[in-house]
């Protein structure tokens, strides 16, 4: 694990990250805009799935959220695995980033299941079980966002 | 409904634990954790780990290990610093706020002195 991490330190780029200064903000820059797209998208959808705005039709609502959620999951995932490796023995021993990567873990988890079994654009799901997957998916997202902003105040 | 929800409130069981447990020395950021008072330390470098997003230096001064936090590789250049001046053996002396816990033993440097030369870190704090 530890020769993982160091190596993972040693690529070309965590190297070029670690002195780069506009480079750093830029990776940084990305995963908050990949967390505000994600964030942005799942809170109304899950809100919707758990009982408000019932007359906003729920298909037109999916088809815009889900591709935006996910689109701002992956920028997310992308440019934090690439923050990670700059200083990356470091981060793993942080308490409030690995709670993050296990609230991104079951998120992630359930979505895919989620979609696997309903569909994309979750055509077959029901009700209720989007109520269900909506808190789970609420206490995730909400969790790791917040376990993430915490990497820069929790000290030792 | 209920084992989904037994599962992410282990999740959420399991995260807090990880909250709680001690973590590794870390940079802060901001002042809000500092005394807002300057001190002078001097001593020698033990060890530096300098780039993104923080940069800490290990310093020895008279026996007690104390962490000092110096700028990004961006501010130490701007305040002059070159690659090699902070190194292990060096002799530094460090100006700035140390953390509000004097136990800590963190400072966050504001002024760096090697020898003679000068290096202004945050120019706009006294």
């Amino acid at each position: 694990m530890e020769a993982a991490l160091a190596a993972l330190e040693g690529t070309a780029l965590a190297e070029m990250l670690r002195v780069s200064r506009w480079g750093y903000a830029a990776v940084n820059g990305a995963h908050i805009l990949g967390i505000a797209l994600l964030i942005g998208a799942i809170v109304p959808l899950n809100l919707r799935f758990l009982g408000l705005w019932p007359d906003v039709p729920r298909d037109s609502l999916v088809r815009v959220l889900v591709p935006v959620a996910a689109t701002g999951l992956a920028i997310a995932v992308t440019a934090g695995f690439i923050l990670f490796s700059v200083r990356a023995r470091e981060y793993s021993g942080i308490g409030v980033l690995q709670a993050k990567l296990a609230f991104v873990t079951v998120g992630l988890l359930s979505a895919l299941a989620l979609h696997r079994a309903h569909g994309f654009l979750l055509e077959s799901a029901s009700d209720r079980v989007l109520v269900r997957h909506a808190a789970v998916s609420l206490i995730c997202w909400i969790g790791a966002a917040t376990c993430g902003r915490l990497i820069a105040f929790v000290g030792d | 409904m209920s084992r989904l929800l037994i599962g992410s409130l282990a999740v959420l069981g399991i995260a807090f634990g990880l909250v709680l447990q001690p973590g590794p020395t870390r940079a802060h950021h901001g002042w809000s954790w500092t005394t807002g008072g300057n001190i002078d330390l001097v001593g020698i470098i033990k060890a530096a780990r300098l780039g993104n997003p923080h940069g800490i230096l290990e310093v020895d001064v008279e026996g007690e290990v104390w962490t000092v936090e110096v700028g990004q590789p961006w501010r130490n250049e701007r305040a002059g610093l070159k690659d090699g001046d902070l190194k292990e053996g060096v002799e530094i002396r460090a100006v700035g706020e140390p953390a509000a816990d004097p136990s800590e033993k963190r400072l966050k440097a504001e002024r760096l002195y090697l020898g003679e030369r000068e290096f202004i870190l945050y120019p706009g704090r006294d």
